[in-house]
């Protein structure tokens, strides 16, 4: 998120799309209710389903899933019109709106209404709430990344906070509730497919920058890889990976071969859609292997007998080291107790694998002190100093830990400390650019200091394009800045005429051919603080993003769509080769068939309060399994009764994949009459079936129930390929 | 001189702040390691899915004044402290039900159930205070679960209640947040703010 959790008291307003606060982060829920009750923030909330966070809202707005940039662009076209637009804000900080200005034309209120299901009167009456109230916070979650157009989604709703001027401001911001402990910090490091820790990329450049963190050879590194070309393009995803396993037509993608193994950490793989394919590439696989305090609900799923392996991992309080919140906030965590009976650390694990494979020298060589390195100190320092992206440079262990141990000293809302941490801010938010800066809870705030927080917007997509200066506005500098406007991302070529300080002949030769992002010595970062230059420069935000397939972003009907009547307007995108090493299905998957025919009921997914994930590990307490021990649907009572489906009478679902399930209808008035909703913290029944024979002795949950991914249909993020959990059809039949 | 007055501790949960997250419900069966089945508190929400008229509430006993659990009980097994928290002694209850058809709350719990009344000693909130055994002793802990009252400490749903919707204490100091709160409505975020 670009502000913090307690930032969010500071609101006027705040907007909340595909995100149910109450349910997911109920901590989160206190700073929107503080705001709303202490602020007179109004809360809007958009959703197909009336959630828990509905339920404390002033103006509830109920939109067909998948239809939320539809309702953007309503919304955007609306403010437009009534002038409530941040001019000076968007001319001195944001490049291409003339372009949202236009596509947001042909959505008026009527065809918002035609579109998303939502009246026009509540598209105008929440619009206005959120437009007028200065400053605004709009939050978001899974309910907007989890679709086929997901990476658009998120765009979209940057743009309305960059045309309302709401970027860069207490109380403002784009408050992304990251789903799990630890998702930001798992996100830094790089736990994807497509880039290095620090969000480097993959570029040769990157390998060499990194290759001399992790103090290895780069010949050596590249050699563990079977080309050049494989070890510079983006892997399987977590959605995509199960068709590496399956289809041969990806194997050519994939250096001539399928996938063969599998090693899963802590990943909840029934959270993913289409676990009956999931089952089939388990099966297929030469060997899989789990490492997870509890049973990953995959290996019961699995019906393989050999090559499977389950390694005990330490839980959270059996380890210690840092984790970073949804504000970019790091924490150390302490270890409680020693691991229990024969689980170890992931670390642990992980460097006997590294032994054993033969290269334990190699992977512990960034923390530069052979095999005698003290953890997780070291590991924290070196990753402190590699990921200048993202100004990690001043979160050492030594600075993180004087914060945790010092948390009564700091302020709630504001983070600020006071006595021994005066002046820094809790958890040294990131960008902190170095061992003497606060940290940076606001992001591209201007009305502060670099060196005390501020910041404008990256300069990181070249300084013009068609002629037009990407670079921010006049006036437009972060305070004290030397520079009044916008400048370009610091190098050694350009610090000396933009920063106004010259370098001695030492210092030169150090930063010889470096920019702010690799060099070591860190003269570049601290010359650019002293002349209150952002590392990264200070640029436009975009709203046009010339890589993607859509430039700005476009309506797009869901593969699966409830309305094939929009489908000609607003078709999916062309079939993708080669996305993340997959052949994927767009426009000929949503054409495939007439999928309303057979379908013609609409998921709304989503967690319950009780479960984390698929549950593997809450549905092993005895009293949240008492609390939510059932799998179920929620039918609204017209559905069940046109159905003829009784309250708490079993039904079939059958997804458009293969999928089906056997749950507990529920009637319930949160859904309205065309949509299903099915919780996905639940797994160990499989399609009617008990799996509970399957769990090791001594190891199953107290509860059990269908995975609801088994009827999620088929679809990914044309840019991330998230997949889409969202929209998906099914049809509803009593058992 | 006037006669000395004693705290009379109350719970409070406000409507408007609770979210249904069931975090006072798993925070007093954890604390107290309490069976599954018996429910010292619950939350209870009303139209639910009701566009505009959904709200949540958490209730246990509410510790009365005038208990009316006390004045059924056939085998006097209630009794009220000074500060107004209402215990019982479980080596007395015959597991009637009387004080469950007298309770506005339904705050009284039985750990069995069967078609010739064998209910068992009844359970319920003691406000975090145990009972009569020996303060912090085994016994207490076996038959009432923690004293957290004797330590000074919150009791548990309410300390780990996520939106502080769930207060408790002395019904002054209650009353006194509340006036807080309503005092503060609207008028911003206090720089220096206080527990809520």
């Amino acid at each position: 998120m670009t502000n913090h959790l307690g930032d969010m008291q500071n609101s006027k307003a705040i907007i909340i799309f595909g995100a149910n606060p109450a349910s997911n982060h109920p901590i989160a829920m206190q700073h929107i209710l503080k705001a709303k009750e202490q602020n007179g923030a109004k809360i809007i909330v958009i959703d197909p389903r009336y959630t828990k966070t509905a339920a404390k809202s002033d103006v509830y707005c109920r939109i067909r899933t998948g239809t939320d940039i539809a309702f953007l662009y309503g919304m955007i076209r609306l403010i437009r019109e009534n002038g409530w637009y941040d001019e000076s804000f968007i001319r001195d900080r944001v490049y291409g709106m003339e372009d949202i200005f236009n596509e947001c034309e042909e959505y008026t209120p009527e065809h918002v209404e035609d579109v998303t299901g939502c009246s026009k009167e509540l598209l105008i009456q929440a619009t206005a709430a959120f437009a007028q109230a200065d400053p605004g916070a709009l939050i978001w979650n899974q309910g907007w990344t989890q679709h086929t157009i997901g990476s658009s989604n998120t765009r979209l709703g940057s743009i309305l906070q960059l045309t309302l001027g709401n970027m860069g401001k207490t109380g403002g911001g784009c408050n992304i509730l990251r789903g799990h402990d630890n998702v930001q910090g798992s996100t830094d490091l790089g736990c994807l497919a497509d880039t290095l820790p620090g969000y480097y990329g993959l570029k040769e450049s990157s390998w060499k920058y990194f290759s001399k963190q992790w103090n290895v050879d780069y010949e050596w590194l590249k050699g563990r890889f079977k080309s050049k070309e494989m070890m510079e393009s983006k892997g399987f995803s977590l959605g995509l990976w199960i068709h590496g396993v399956l289809e041969k037509e990806n194997e050519k993608n994939n250096a001539d071969t399928p996938l063969k193994a599998l090693v899963c950490i802590g990943n909840g793989i029934s959270t993913i859609t289409q676990t009956h394919k999931v089952k089939e590439a388990l099966d297929k696989l030469d060997l899989v292997v789990f490492i997870d305090p509890y049973v990953n609900d995959a290996a019961v799923i699995t019906t393989r007998d050999n090559n499977m392996f389950l390694l005990p991992a330490a839980s959270q309080v059996e380890t210690e080291g840092t984790v970073v919140n949804t504000a970019r906030t790091a924490q150390w965590r302490s270890k409680v107790v020693e691991p229990l009976y024969e689980a170890r650390p992931d670390h642990e694990i992980l460097f006997d694998f590294a032994k054993r494979m033969g290269f334990y020298e190699q992977y512990v060589a960034g923390m530069g002190k052979g095999k005698n390195f003290n953890w997780p100190d070291d590991a924290t320092n070196e990753i402190a100093r590699s990921l200048k992206t993202i100004g990690f440079q001043g979160r050492t262990a030594e600075r993180i830990r004087k914060h945790t141990d010092n948390w009564h000293l700091f302020d709630t809302v504001s983070l600020k400390g006071k006595g021994a941490v005066e002046k820094e801010y809790y958890g040294l938010p990131w960008p902190c650019w170095t061992d003497k800066h606060p940290g940076s809870p606001v992001l591209y705030n201007i009305n502060l200091p670099v060196s005390q927080g501020g910041m404008g917007f990256r300069n990181r997509f070249g300084t013009e394009r068609e002629g037009v200066s990407l670079l921010s506005g006049d006036g437009s500098a972060p305070v004290g800045s030397k520079v009044d406007g916008g400048y370009a991302e610091i190098t050694s070529e350009n610090i000396e005429e933009l920063s106004g300080i010259t370098l001695s002949a030492e210092e030169k030769a150090k930063v010889e051919g470096k920019n702010w992002k690799t060099d070591d010595s860190g003269i570049l970062v601290d010359t650019a603080l002293k002349a209150g230059l952002a590392p990264y420069g200070n640029a436009r935000a975009r709203t046009i993003v010339w890589n993607f397939i859509d430039h700005i972003p476009k309506h797009r009907e869901p593969l699966h769509s409830f309305r094939p009547d929009l489908v000609s307007r607003y078709p999916a995108v062309a079939d993708k080769k080669n996305h993340y090493r997959t052949n994927v299905r767009y426009a000929s998957e949503q054409n495939a068939q007439k999928w309303t025919e057979d379908y013609p009921i609409n998921i709304v997914s989503g967690r319950v309060v009780e479960h984390m994930g698929t549950g593997t590990e809450t549905r092993a307490s005895k009293y949240l399994s008492e609390l939510s021990g059932e799998m179920y649907g929620e039918v609204h009572p017209n559905l069940g009764a046109k159905l003829g489906i009784r309250d708490n009478e079993m039904m079939w679902v059958y997804g458009t994949g293969e999928g089906k399930i056997k749950i507990k209808c529920k009637y319930s008035q949160r859904v309205d009459e065309n949509s299903v909703f099915l919780p996905q913290n639940f797994s160990g029944v499989w399609q009617g079936e008990s799996l509970e024979s399957r769990y090791p002795k001594g190891t199953a949950p107290h509860s059990f129930g269908e995975s609801s991914n088994q009827v999620t249909s088929y679809g990914y993020d044309q840019q991330t390929s998230c997949p889409e959990t969202k929209c998906s059809l099914v049809r509803l039949e009593k058992a | 001189m006037s006669k000395t007055q004693y705290a009379k501790m109350k719970f409070y949960c406000d409507e408007n702040l609770c979210i249904d997250c069931n975090g006072c419900v798993v925070a007093c069966k954890e604390a107290h390691e309490v069976p599954v089945g018996v429910n010292r508190r619950k939350v209870v929400t009303v139209n639910e899915g009701i566009v505009g008229k959904e709200i949540s509430v958490s209730m246990a006993c509410m510790h009365c004044s005038d208990a009316p659990c006390q004045q059924v009980c056939p085998v006097d097994c209630f009794y009220i402290r000074a500060d107004g928290i209402v215990l019982h002694d479980k080596d007395k209850c015959i597991g009637c039900g009387y004080c469950l058809f007298a309770c506005p709350f339904g705050a009284p719990q039985f750990p069995q159930d069967g078609a010739f009344g064998t209910k068992g000693k009844m359970d319920k909130c003691t406000m975090c205070a145990g009972g009569p055994e020996e303060t912090n002793s085994h016994e207490e802990f076996e038959k009432y679960g923690q004293n957290r009252i004797s330590e000074g400490k919150v009791p548990m749903c309410a300390s780990m209640c996520s939106t502080k919707a769930l207060l408790v204490g002395d019904a002054d100091e209650v009353a006194l947040v509340k006036t807080y709160r309503a005092t503060a409505k609207g008028k911003g975020i206090a720089t220096e703010p206080m527990g809520w």
